[in-house]
């Protein structure tokens, strides 16, 4: 899949994932690379990026195997990051599959 | 390449950094690799996993990352735009990130293709309050109005016929034409008020399509 549209939707992708519940880096990076093939590494950048936009807070969470892991959990302003973003998401891919010519609906 | 190996290149990548920062970075790789080992994996398996350390430190630099950050600023001037208007319903969740983000010259710039959707929904809005329902009820109520002359000309048309049987021999010729004449202009305007109707059908349709339209992508 091409770099270029990866990366603009990352955020997005992360934002998503930790909508449902509080996630750990291993466990988000394991599941978006699954899915969209990026390297591991790549999310533990868009991590603090986020973090430092103040979309995300992190706490340390002790865990039965292994040394305690570094939780990420939306903050107030990254929930409603997320729902503008998405609706952006929506309205654009939506566009582009009309000019592409896949599935416009 | 091995934990310390892969940690190393890392750190030498970002060197240009504040070592707080490194530190930091350096921390969720070193978390990383131990949630990986704790499942059972080798240090060689998770290094390639992430992906080469030189380049994953680059990302850290990156300016596609610069533009995940123009986005999520952006976004959170919508959040703050919308939520000043909306305050007087609930109190804004301000993050001190955000607070000096709403009054950059930038993020403006970046929301105004919102803002033309804004105004293209307004516009919709206005021009359905404003207009739009009179001229509605108007053609609605006309149509009706329409339809309500040709049913009470074929009722009269049948009551005339109906009559017959009372009339004494005179009326009947009158009651013949009265009869006659309401039927065939009730089947008139009849067949004019179908039309009618259905061309106010389609039109309504397509003004539907074309408010949605605009509401939906602008102009």
């Amino acid at each position: 899949m091409n770099v270029q549209f990866k990366k603009g939707v990352l955020d997005l992708c992360v934002l998503s994932m930790l909508k449902e519940s509080d996630q750990y880096g291993y466990e988000l990076a394991n599941t978006l690379s699954e899915i969209i093939q990026i390297s591991d590494g790549t999310v533990y950048p868009i991590l603090r990026k986020l973090a430092t936009d103040g979309m995300v807070t992190t706490y340390l969470q002790e865990s039965q195997s292994g040394p305690p892991r570094k939780y990420y959990k939306l903050t107030g302003l990254g929930k409603k990051t997320l729902i503008s973003l998405q609706q952006e998401w929506l309205t654009f891919s939506r566009s582009v599959n009309q000019i592409v010519g896949g599935d416009a609906q | 390449m091995t934990r310390e190996e892969y940690l190393a290149t890392l750190k030498s990548a970002l060197h240009s950094l504040p070592e707080t920062d490194i530190a930091d970075i350096a921390r969720d790789f070193e978390e990383h690799f131990s949630v990986g080992l704790s499942q059972g994996k080798t240090e060689h398996e998770i290094s390639a996993e992430l992906g080469d350390p030189a380049t994953v430190a680059g990302t850290y630099f990156d300016e596609g990352l610069d533009d995940i950050g123009h986005t999520m600023k952006e976004s959170a001037a919508h959040y703050a735009a919308a939520a000043s208007s909306a305050s007087a319903n609930r109190p804004a969740a301000v993050t001190p990130g955000t607070s000096g983000t709403s009054g950059n010259p930038e993020s403006v710039k970046a929301i105004s293709p919102q803002k033309d959707l804004a105004g293209a929904r307004l516009f919709v809005i206005l021009l359905n309050v404003l207009i739009t329902w009179w001229v509605a009820i108007t053609v609605i109520s006309t149509l009706f109005s329409f339809w309500c002359v040709s049913v009470s000309l074929l009722v009269g048309g049948i009551g005339s016929f109906t009559a017959l049987a009372a009339a004494p021999g005179d009326w009947i010729s009158i009651f013949v034409l009265f009869g006659m004449a309401g039927i065939l202009l009730a089947a008139a305007t009849g067949i004019l008020n179908f039309f009618l109707s259905k061309w106010t059908v389609i039109g309504s349709k397509a003004y539907i399509n074309w408010n949605k339209k605009i509401y939906n992508e602008g102009f």
